[in-house]
């Protein structure tokens, strides 16, 4: 599903990632290890083809990322779903327009962003505050709403960047709980942080970065100390 | 449909989330799209007087003294055989001296001094409709000139020929004072783009991140760039017919110029919607701006 061969980035001489080869297969759920500024946010930047490698290549579903034209980029992210740690909900939007989004840039039809953005909110669990606006909704639920804004068109990959930098230890569970309900539907799950709590939550592969430079993988779950 | 009721809910939200802004944006542009409206008036009425003047042409063919009725008769026969004379009517020196009488009689006792009538016989000819403009006048009045039995052509040269000289001074000023309000019209709405740009600059990069295209992004700013444009020029319209009005009053109650009020008229129906066309543009060119200074059209 992604595929990164010999990838370098540098800004202005400081490196962000360092000859970087590693492939996420169709359905996994990886998480994304290492401290701030080792490099996660580059890489997640990269498979969405916000920034571009300096070397290397990038393939997400067989696509070479870094070769893609300017206008075929919002193709590509309409098939990622992306989450935020800081959510980034339109505050004057409801809840319900905030993750129908996605859908009306594809121009879906009225009756289907009904029926999706309805799944998706119940999915998340926040269906009920479909009509308030996100500044009235928890933390918690915020981060509910951004992952159901990243999932109602159904994306082949989820990559969330901090997702629970802003959440309190019991919201995290939840989350990555709901993350792993996702992945078992199908999708490919990224999740990208420094919380090693998570990382005990999460009984799957861990990628880790430190310095932009590849660690030796690792496996999360229950044996990890936090 | 759904997205195109979001980009228009988006381009009505941009307009009244900066309503201020918008309103002096509004009016800005109509006072700016009223100056040129000034000169396109002014143009469109002299253009008016010069086409009525044209129409109106009369050429007059002197004729040299004691020419013989033969003579005459051949010139007249040779002149209504042309093309360009549409219409043709001979003046006789008796009938140029009654002519002069009834027009000045207080001081036709000066002619009467001389002894003997010192008008000369004339033809007065009317071009025909395809051959009235001003160089096709000129080359057969030089032609004519030429002719035996012909002492003089004369028609209203001069006065036309200042006209168009006033009709080419206006078009070039229009055209200067058009550019380079045009730019300033696209400068004032260009910076209310910026503004509603700068207000949604989150939203943008949402919508970029979540796979949005460069022109779905853009297209409520260019609705709302039309919308200004279309507001301003229209309401300089308003402006210009309400000046107009004043003017023409103003005008018809000043004796000297009474008359006149009747003459000139306000922009034709087809000039008004090319005109709230070209606001539609210059509003859709500072949406362009704005947007290509904003840097949003990565992809």
């Amino acid at each position: 599903m992604i595929q990164l061969i010999h990838v370098s980035k540098s800004y202005d001489r400081r490196v962000a990632l360092s000859d970087l080869t590693l492939e996420i297969g169709k359905g996994e759920f990886v998480l994304l290890m290492g401290p701030s500024g080792a490099g996660k946010s580059t890489l997640l930047r990269m498979l969405i083809g916000e920034e571009r490698p300096d070397q290397g290549q990038i393939f997400v579903q067989g696509k070479n990322v870094g070769q893609l034209r300017q206008s075929e980029v919002p193709y590509l992210r309409r098939k990622i779903g992306t989450v935020f740690q800081d959510f980034r909900l339109l505050p004057k939007k409801s809840v319900f327009e905030n993750v129908a989004l996605p859908l009306i840039v594809q121009r879906s039809s009225t009756a289907d962003i009904r029926r999706k953005v309805t799944e998706a909110l119940r999915a998340v669990g926040v269906e009920h505050k479909k009509d308030q606006s996100p500044a009235s909704l928890s933390t918690g639920e915020q981060q509910r709403a951004c992952i159901a804004r990243a999932i109602v068109n159904g994306p082949v990959v989820l990559l969330a960047d901090e997702p629970t930098g802003n959440l309190d230890p019991e919201r995290t569970a939840e989350i990555i709980e709901l993350f792993k309900l996702i992945n078992a539907r199908g999708t490919t799950v990224v999740v990208a942080t420094h919380d090693p709590h998570v990382m005990s939550l999460v009984n799957r592969r861990v990628i880790t970065l430190m310095q932009g430079v590849l660690m030796p993988e690792r496996q999360g779950g229950d044996s990890v100390g936090v | 449909m759904r997205w195109l009721v979001y980009l228009f809910r988006e381009a009505w939200a941009n307009l009244r989330t900066n309503r201020t802004t918008t309103v002096v944006a509004i009016v800005t542009t109509a006072f700016t799209l009223a100056c040129v409206g000034i000169f396109l008036l002014s143009y469109v009425n002299l253009r008016h007087a010069a086409d009525w003047l044209q129409e109106d042409i009369k050429v007059i063919v002197y004729l040299d003294d004691r020419l013989s009725q033969d003579v005459i008769q051949d010139l007249e026969g040779t002149l209504k055989a042309d093309r360009m004379v549409g219409g043709l009517l001979y003046i006789s020196k008796e009938q140029a001296l009654g002519e002069f009488r009834a027009q000045f009689p207080s001081d036709s006792h000066l002619l009467e001094g001389l002894g003997e009538n010192p008008l000369p016989a004339s033809f007065v000819v009317t071009p025909a409709p395809n051959y009235r403009s001003l160089d096709a006048v000129n080359r057969w009045a030089e032609r004519v000139k030429t002719m035996a039995g012909v002492a003089k052509v004369d028609y209203n040269q001069e006065w036309i020929d200042a006209l168009a000289g006033l009709i080419r001074y206006i078009e070039l000023a229009a055209i200067s004072v058009g550019v380079i309000l045009s730019m300033a019209a696209v400068t004032i709405i260009g910076n209310t783009i910026r503004l509603a740009l700068f207000a949604r600059r989150e939203e943008i990069e949402i919508l970029r991140l979540i796979g949005a295209t460069r022109a779905f992004i853009r297209i409520p700013y260019f609705i709302e760039g039309a919308v200004l444009g279309v507001c301003g020029s229209a309401l300089s319209l308003g402006i210009l017919k309400l000046g107009f009005e004043l003017f023409r009053q103003q005008i018809g109650s000043v004796g000297r110029f009474r008359g006149i009020e009747n003459l000139v008229s306000f922009l034709p129906l087809s000039i008004c919607v090319a005109f709230v066309a070209v606001g539609m543009v210059l509003g859709v060119a500072g949406s362009m701006v704005s947007l290509r200074r904003f840097g949003e059209g990565r992809g």
